[in-house]
């Protein structure tokens, strides 16, 4: 099976105007490209992050002064994030403009929705991690936020269930952010490219 | 590159003061305001206490009945304890080694 999946990961043969850069401006293929980036320096900051509020400020002190690269790898991470939400944003402008989102491709474009609100939530997840200020307010911002949505009191106290910037809700932001959200994106990006391969590419007439 | 990232620099203990066993007297404390390190004897322990205050770091004073903050008024006992605040934490206490003759304290 493994290997038929493989077979058939590139269709046998592609339509040349599929090809055109000027039509999707490889939006969606940067963003994901950020994804796997992102993957890549996330795992590497695990190795020196600690989630606990008294130790993870000082952890990342510790990575910026005195680890090699350190400094580099988190801002890289910081930067990428960053890049990742402006492309995903810009994607989601190109196949609106386009009218991509259209049958036969209506299940692709909610897939991509779902996409998006998954990478801001990641984003606002990784936010809390450093325990600095900025995060500390910025996430007891969205807390408040999220308390005047439906069903907000029962997702803020699954969220933060002792509150902002406690032990419990940091790890839970934490395993959220390095488990369950990105597990999910690239679950969600692998049915989204295989859409794609099963809409026959990405010009808007079949 | 990886080994390099993963093998940090961990930061090696300094001395701060190196004091002869004589000069600290029993029962007494010898204080280096410049330092911010105050070394105390009582009976047989010898300990060094950290005198940045831990509500803002104000250097503490240190008095005969024990350590009282400056800025805010917050109080020790001779051990680092909290008697009143605003402090709510002990003063941190430096590593003692004896080396020799010599109290050392590492930081």
């Amino acid at each position: 099976m493994i290997t038929d999946f493989a077979k058939h990961l590139f269709p046998r043969v592609v339509l040349g105007k599929n090809l055109k850069i000027s039509y999707t401006l490889c939006l969606g293929g940067l963003a994901f490209t950020c994804l796997l980036l992102l993957a890549a320096s996330g795992l590497l900051l695990l190795f020196y992050y600690q989630p606990t509020p008294v130790a993870a400020f000082p952890s990342i002190l510790f990575l910026e002064s005195s680890v090699w690269g350190g400094r580099y790898l988190r801002s890289l991470h910081r930067l990428t994030s960053h890049f990742f939400l402006v492309l995903i944003v810009l994607h989601t402008l190109r196949v609106v403009l386009t009218g991509a989102y259209r049958r036969p491709r209506e299940l692709n474009w909610l897939l991509g929705c779902a996409l998006l609100m998954l990478a801001v939530f990641e984003g606002y997840t990784g936010y809390l991690l450093p325990m600095d200020q900025l995060a500390l307010w910025a996430t007891q911002t969205g807390m408040e936020l999220v308390q005047i949505m439906p069903l907000g009191d029962l997702l803020r106290s699954v969220l933060v269930p002792d509150g902002v910037g406690q032990p419990m809700s940091l790890l839970r932001f934490y395993v959220l952010h390095i488990l369950i959200v990105p597990g999910s994106l690239l679950l969600l990006c692998f049915l989204h490219f295989y859409r794609i391969r099963k809409n026959k590419g990405v010009l808007p007439y079949l | 590159m990886l080994g390099k990232f993963l093998t940090p620099k961990v930061r090696q203990k300094k001395t701060l003061l190196s004091v002869a066993k004589a000069e600290l007297p029993p029962d007494g404390a010898l204080v280096y305001r410049e330092a911010r390190v105050a070394l105390m004897r009582q009976g047989e322990s010898v300990y060094a206490l950290n005198l940045v205050c831990t509500h803002l770091g104000c250097t503490v004073n240190v008095t005969s009945t024990g350590l009282i903050c400056p800025c805010h008024g917050s109080s020790f006992d001779r051990e680092g304890k909290v008697l009143h605040g605003p402090a709510d934490r002990p003063l941190e206490r430096y590593q003692v080694e004896v080396v020799g003759d010599c109290y050392q304290v590492l930081v």
